[in-house]
């Protein structure tokens, strides 16, 4: 049903819904708050864990299959069984998937803090190391134990919307794009909110912000709690969108440095940046890998896939040493729409006429 | 048994190389660099396709290799770490930079190897050359490599060398004093420019040299580079950042900790080999969070 430049169309939309959750997730943590957040797959890999290991194993016991030894050695079978159950019961597969995204959200926040906790005491290149060496620990170990996700098999995550038949992966895509669209609402709503400006003041002097009584520590904290809810986020619906809940796709280039190389070229620090940073290398990408026959006959028969890395070598380079603002700068961001600051003004006069 | 020793004492010499060379870019010029990866990676191959062309001992070519890489490292320093110093980009500014050099440098050695496969069918994707390496020795039954003597041999030499460089030579007192204050240095009248770019050359060299000592040890692929790069970070981590020495003492700790340690806990638990890569980073997160400025700490001079 699905081809051709359709299947291209939903990949790319794919690839943008689901980095503009982790590269939104990233600026709330580097742009705002100037964590460097080397480890972003940590979360993701929470939030993939929380769909593929928990929520595949709470929609097993609903379908009365086991969830110990065998749910990981006959994955494939019962799965199947879950997802025969799932495509019976539709009210059902919808709350466990809301209960799969709430359940990621709520461990990523936990693998957040947990991560926040110790590694907040270090500063700068020291801290990227730390919270870069927190996702490589539970990558390997997750990679490694079976019990969790099925190690080097990985799990299949249940199809949580096997009911819509046909329509199921435009149903998926959609839901995904809404959960950008709604990320992005937050992140916004973040931005012009108080803990955004103070967000920003840790960012611009620590002292400052101490000198007028707020916890720098506490506001990190709560950067990098939210921002791992949302990468975590970003995970689960990875995993519950491809239908596979394995360690290894977690990897660092992907789940960390990427989102980096696209805020960078968006702008730090600028929501909209970010947006239009994801959409535009995303898209080339895309371009890269559809026409990499024709891109690698023109350029002496190279592979498309390194031209892929130079491309994001160049990039983060380039925009590092003549762009470091990024394509759309920061700007001062405004509480208010200015007509509702208008609006709260002329009211406030009337009141104080009528009164 | 001695065997694994042996392993193990070669392997986490040549770890303590690329350690001092994060260490060293570190303490110079606050780059901790991403590059690191690709550049280990480069020496690998560098030696092994020398050595297929020629057929002669790898041996020979392990310096060259270095030398080429330590070139690469002169060439970022201008193009691109001088300029962002100069602007005074924090580290981490610095350190996405060499990410993005990392990718660059890591492309061009796949389109490298990719080069020897369309023009001379030469299928090295993976490399395994160790069997290759001479024997120089039988000790219970056991046979001796070469590598496990010119390993340690060479991170011993180079420690040496580092030491006296830094401490005899007047270029190494002026690195030193520009590392330690660079804005009094260069009223001094010297070339801090200068200075940093030679330790760029030296910090590249030694990474290439480490991944050309690897050819000898391990197979590998491209990615050799980026799958160690959190053993050589946590190396030097653990040695402190700080001095030369440090690193490469630190490289050793974690390279003998990685291979041994898990070695003797696997006898005792055997699933404990899988995660033999966690201890590596178990180590760094300790040294982070309990004592920051490593071993380098434990000898300082104050």
């Amino acid at each position: 049903m699905i081809e051709g430049g359709f299947f291209i169309l939903l990949n790319v939309v794919f690839n943008v819904g689901i980095y503009l959750i982790l590269s939104l997730s990233l600026n709330i943590e580097t742009g705002f708050t100037n964590i460097p957040q080397f480890g972003r797959l940590t979360a993701a890999l929470a939030g993939s864990i929380a769909a593929g290991g928990i929520i595949g194993r709470v929609a097993a016991i609903l379908a009365g299959q086991p969830i110990g030894d065998e749910f990981i050695k006959a994955n494939t079978h019962v799965i199947s069984e879950v997802n025969n159950y799932l495509f019976a019961n539709p009210l059902v597969s919808i709350l466990l998937l809301i209960l799969a995204l709430i359940t990621s959200i709520l461990l990523g926040a936990l693998i957040g803090l947990l991560t926040a906790l110790p590694a907040l005491r270090l500063k700068e290149a020291y801290l990227g190391i730390t919270l870069l060496s927190f996702g490589e620990i539970l990558r390997t170990f997750t990679y490694n134990y079976e019990p969790i996700i099925g190690g080097t098999l990985g799990v299949l995550t249940p199809s949580f919307l096997g009911f819509t038949g046909d329509y199921e992966t435009i149903t998926l895509l959609l839901f995904v794009v809404i959960m950008a669209m709604l990320c992005f609402a937050i992140a916004e709503r973040i931005s012009k909110s108080p803990l955004g400006r103070v967000m920003r003041a840790v960012r611009d002097s620590e002292l400052a912000i101490q000198v007028y009584g707020r916890s720098v520590m506490r506001i990190k904290i709560y950067a990098i709690v939210i921002g791992s809810a949302m990468a975590a986020l970003a995970g689960a619906l990875y995993s519950i969108f491809t239908k596979t809940s394995r360690a290894d796709v977690f990897t660092r280039y992907s789940w960390t440095f990427l989102p980096w190389a696209y805020i960078m070229l968006g702008g730090v620090g600028n929501n909209l940046g970010v947006a239009l940073g994801v959409i535009v290398m995303s898209i080339a990408r895309s371009m890269i890998s559809i026409y990499k026959h024709e891109i690698s006959s023109y350029l002496f028969n190279i592979d498309a896939t390194w031209l892929e890395y130079i491309l994001m070598g160049l990039v983060i380079i380039l925009i590092t040493m003549f762009r470091p603002q990024g394509m759309l700068p920061e700007k001062p961001v405004f509480t208010l729409p200015r007509d509702r600051i208008e609006e709260a003004r002329k009211r406030s006069l009337k009141e104080r006429a009528s009164s | 048994m001695l065997a694994i020793i042996l392993t193990s004492i070669a392997y986490a010499s040549i770890l303590a190389i690329g350690c001092a060379a994060i260490t060293l870019l570190y303490t110079s010029t606050r780059v901790f660099s991403f590059a690191h990866a690709s550049m280990v990676s480069w020496g690998f191959y560098l030696t092994y396709i020398f050595y297929k062309l020629s057929q002669l001992s790898p041996y020979l070519f392990m310096p060259f290799a270095a030398l080429i890489v330590g070139i690469y490292g002169i060439i970022i320093y201008v193009l691109i770490i001088r300029g962002l110093i100069r602007a005074k980009a924090s580290e981490i500014t610095l350190m996405m930079v060499t990410l993005g050099v990392d990718f660059i440098l890591f492309a061009f050695l796949n389109i490298l190897i990719d080069y020897f496969y369309y023009n001379f069918k030469w299928d090295i994707k993976n490399v395994n050359i160790v069997l290759r390496d001479l024997t120089v020795a039988t000790i219970v039954n056991t046979s001796v490599k070469a590598v496990h003597i010119i390993a340690p041999v060479t991170a011993l030499l180079l420690l040496l060398l580092m030491h006296v460089f830094l401490t005899k030579t007047s270029i190494g007192i002026a690195m030193r004093a520009s590392i330690e204050n660079p804005t009094l240095s260069s009223i001094l009248g010297i070339n801090v420019d200068m200075v940093y770019m030679l330790a760029w050359f030296i910090g590249s060299m030694f990474a290439g040299l480490s991944g050309s000592l690897l050819t000898m040890l391990m197979q590998g692929s491209s990615t050799i580079g980026s799958d160690l790069i959190v053993m050589y970070f946590a190396g030097s981590v653990v040695g402190g950042l700080q001095s030369i020495l440090g690193g490469l003492f630190g490289g050793l700790l974690v390279g003998l900790s990685e291979r041994l340690l898990s070695y003797y806990l696997s006898s005792i638990f055997p699933w404990i080999y899988a995660y033999r890569f966690v201890i590596p980073l178990a180590m760094l997160v300790a040294t982070l969070l309990l004592y920051p400025r490593g071993l380098a700490g434990l000898v300082e001079r104050r």
